[in-house]
């Protein structure tokens, strides 16, 4: 799923006419002292990363002139937030604020619907919020301004008020699901001095399996963000690129793991994470998750080994999957040997173990006993599949230096 | 009896003509479950497998009305408007093959299915089989159905579409077969849910026992919890929750389907493991031992009979 930085949210938040600031957006300390001249002090600074609770993680500043501008922007330029390295800061008009309010639109995974959450005590990070009102919108009929307006009722607004605040909020749902989001985060939404609305922090992410209709806003994000926990490596980069080469056929997805040296090349979504486990309870250590399926073409299979093997560290290579129901595994069996040969292995040095079992086996056990490679069909269990591979590994590094 | 199939079920397949759905209705003619027709708007007239294909379900329908459940094979963009057509001709149970269908179109199908009381499995599943009755839907089983699926008195439920296969393949492993298997989907909203399931094997008296497959995320383990402390399930459920490596690594990550990811706290696998183990289930540390825990409770039954 794509995570935009708030420079974006807040472009197409203009676009659609929503209340925002207008703003720059700084790559370096002179890009600030160029544009401090368009804009009034205090300003604010804010860190452009793709994670919410920049606040708390010092990604957020307020200057009240141009020295400490450019003190405050040399130390964000310096700063690593939730693991993303500080590269833009978005430069704004600090905005009188009378009032700090917080929205959120999300899907409540428990309720299976969109999930309104409003609060009269916004401007702090989501644990902190005070006075939640919470709101389970029906999808098909949508969220209309009056169900708006009682949201906000509930979480303590009176007077005027609450008739553009019941607008913003309808229409903020609209571009919910315009955008396909599956998070929208307005944090703090602004009454000024003179009661108006402004939308002041934002984080949006949207649902990647929906670029094929929001191609206009997915350019320039970073696509399958949730599936990592910091920013991505080179290795990871090459991964997806390998995954979106042929879309329309299978997957194969990628997840570095810190330390490891089994390379883990398993198919299957549940499968695969029954194998991480299976090896770790043997005494394993995998250096890498990944997960392909969907009867991915040789090709991505073979792009997804090679990725595998290149991780610096990565002494072995375990190759399992669940009893295929539409994955052709003879295809499997080409990808991951022409992974092997590329890299000129030595199956008799570098522990392999293959369970693979399925569509059109035969080709690939044909083809696995050619290369020498120590192949397994349903002759043994999964589970019994990663016991085979960590004991091989243990045989040829010794005890110590497997389970590193 | 079996579940959600049966001798009354009859199959239109919803882009009958694409790659996917060609191969998969050959196999299952071939397994013997009937598919009456197809519908690919623009391709009325063709044939697929010798099933006619119409230009819309509607029209179908007019030929054979007796048509009850649909499969969806048709592409991520046109499966909000695949299930409307489904629904609006009141197809009872639709199941939906597709991945990587959008949220926002699942949320908004799945709420209007649940108005009207309509069935959906999926998206994102491989289908359901039945062998007692030579009956499924998807690409389950593939070519070789037997592999895996004999017929007996197991019922399977499972988030991971090849492990419905390979978790049926250690239940006949362990001596025993298939009353029917479940691969409910692993997307983040799907439609019919562990429970669901285990309402309807809990009334379906060829199935003795269930075993379900579990992954990280969601709250449908505590909901079955729940359901067994009710009592409303009174046969045996054997649990394996994979993925318990991803509790050690940082939230909010996708592990493998949509849907498993971890947040909030929610969705751990140890709570599941816990939850389960306190309502009843037995619950297998280690996959392998599904075997030996359905070996040991059904021959305690047999032994008090």
């Amino acid at each position: 799923m794509a995570r935009f930085t708030e420079d974006k949210i807040k472009e197409l938040l203009k676009e659609e006419n929503f209340p925002v600031n207008d703003f720059y957006v700084a790559e370096s300390v002179n890009d600030v002292k160029k544009y401090v001249n368009n804009l009034d002090f205090p300003i604010v600074l804010k860190a452009l990363v793709p994670v919410g609770k920049k606040g708390k993680a010092g990604g957020v500043h307020f200057a009240s002139n141009i020295d400490e501008a450019i003190e405050k922007a040399e130390s964000l330029f310096v700063k690593i937030i939730r693991n993303y390295p500080v590269k833009k800061i978005l430069l704004e008009n600090k905005v009188d604020i009378s009032k700090e309010l917080y929205l959120s639109l999300t899907y409540d995974r428990i309720r299976e619907a969109p999930l309104l959450i409003v609060s009269t005590k916004g401007g702090v990070d989501v644990e902190e919020l005070g006075n939640i009102y919470e709101y389970s919108i029906d999808p098909v009929l949508g969220l209309n301004p009056f169900e708006c307006r009682a949201a906000w009722i509930k979480s303590g607004v009176t007077g005027k008020l609450l008739i553009t605040l019941g607008e913003l909020t309808s229409k903020v749902y609209e571009f919910f699901v315009k955008y396909d989001a599956y998070l929208l985060e307005i944090n703090p939404l602004a009454v000024t001095g003179n009661n108006e609305l402004k939308i002041m922090g934002t984080l949006m992410g949207v649902d990647d399996v929906a670029s094929f209709r929001q191609k206009k806003i997915v350019s320039g994000t970073e696509i399958g963000i949730e599936r990592y926990w910091k920013p991505l490596t080179e290795r990871e980069k090459k991964a997806i690129k390998v995954n979106e080469s042929d879309p329309y056929r299978g997957t194969a997805r990628y997840t570095e793991m810190p330390d490891g040296d089994i390379g883990f090349m398993c198919g299957g979504g549940g499968a695969s994470l029954l194998l991480f486990d299976a090896l770790i309870a043997a005494g394993g250590k995998p250096a890498n998750y990944s997960e392909f399926g969907g009867n991915p073409t040789a090709e991505k299979v073979y792009g997804l080994c090679k990725v595998i093997l290149s991780k610096p560290g990565v002494k072995g290579l375990f190759v399992a999957q669940n009893i295929t129901n539409n994955t052709q595994v003879d295809l499997v069996a080409e990808g991951v040997v022409r992974a092997i040969t590329d890299v000129d292995i030595n199956p008799h040095k570098f522990p392999i173990v293959v369970r693979e079992a399925g569509v059109n086996e035969e080709i690939a056990r044909a083809i696995f006993n050619k290369y020498k490679i120590e192949y397994y069909s349903d002759e043994i269990t999964l589970t019994e599949a990663a016991e085979k591979m960590v004991e091989k590994m243990k045989k040829v590094y010794g005890n110590g230096n497997s389970s590193k | 009896m079996a579940i959600l199939l049966n001798k009354e079920t009859k199959i239109v397949v919803q882009g009958i003509t694409g790659r996917e759905a060609r191969m998969v209705s050959a196999y299952t003619l071939r397994y013997g479950t009937p598919i009456l027709a197809g519908v690919t708007p623009g391709k009325g007239g063709d044939f697929v497998e010798n099933v006619p294909v119409y230009d819309s379900l509607e029209l179908a329908l007019k030929n054979y009305p007796m048509i009850n459940t649909s499969a969806i094979y048709v592409p991520p963009a046109f499966v909000y408007d695949a299930v409307m057509e489904a629904i609006s001709n009141k197809i009872r149970l639709i199941f939906i093959a597709t991945e990587n269908v959008p949220q926002r179109d699942a949320v908004k199908f799945l709420t209007l299915a649940k108005k009207r009381d309509v069935k959906i499995l999926g998206p994102n599943s491989v289908g359901i089989i039945s062998p007692i009755y030579k009956m499924k839907i998807g690409a389950i089983g593939g070519d070789r159905v037997e592999r895996c699926f004999v017929p007996g008195s197991i019922g399977v439920i499972s988030r991971s579409g090849g492990m419905t296969a390979e978790v049926s393949f250690m239940i006949k492993k362990a001596g025993f077969g298939i009353s029917t298997a479940v691969s409910i989907g692993g997307d983040q909203f799907i439609g019919l849910k562990p429970v669901d399931l285990l309402k309807l094997f809990e009334q379906d008296i060829e199935t003795k026992a269930v075993v379900m497959f579990s992954e990280p995320g969601t709250n449908f383990e505590e909901k079955v919890a729940q359901f067994l402390s009710e009592k409303k399930f009174t046969k045996h459920l054997i649990c394996f929750i994979a993925g318990k490596f991803t509790e050690n690594l940082p939230e909010d990550t996708i592990f493998g389907h949509a849907g498993a990811m971890i947040s909030k706290g929610i969705g751990k696998p140890s709570s599941k493991i816990k939850i389960l183990r306190e309502a009843g289930a037995s619950v297998a540390d280690k996959f392998d031992d599904i075997i030996y825990i359905l070996k040991r409770l059904l021959e305690r039954d047999n032994n008090g009979r």
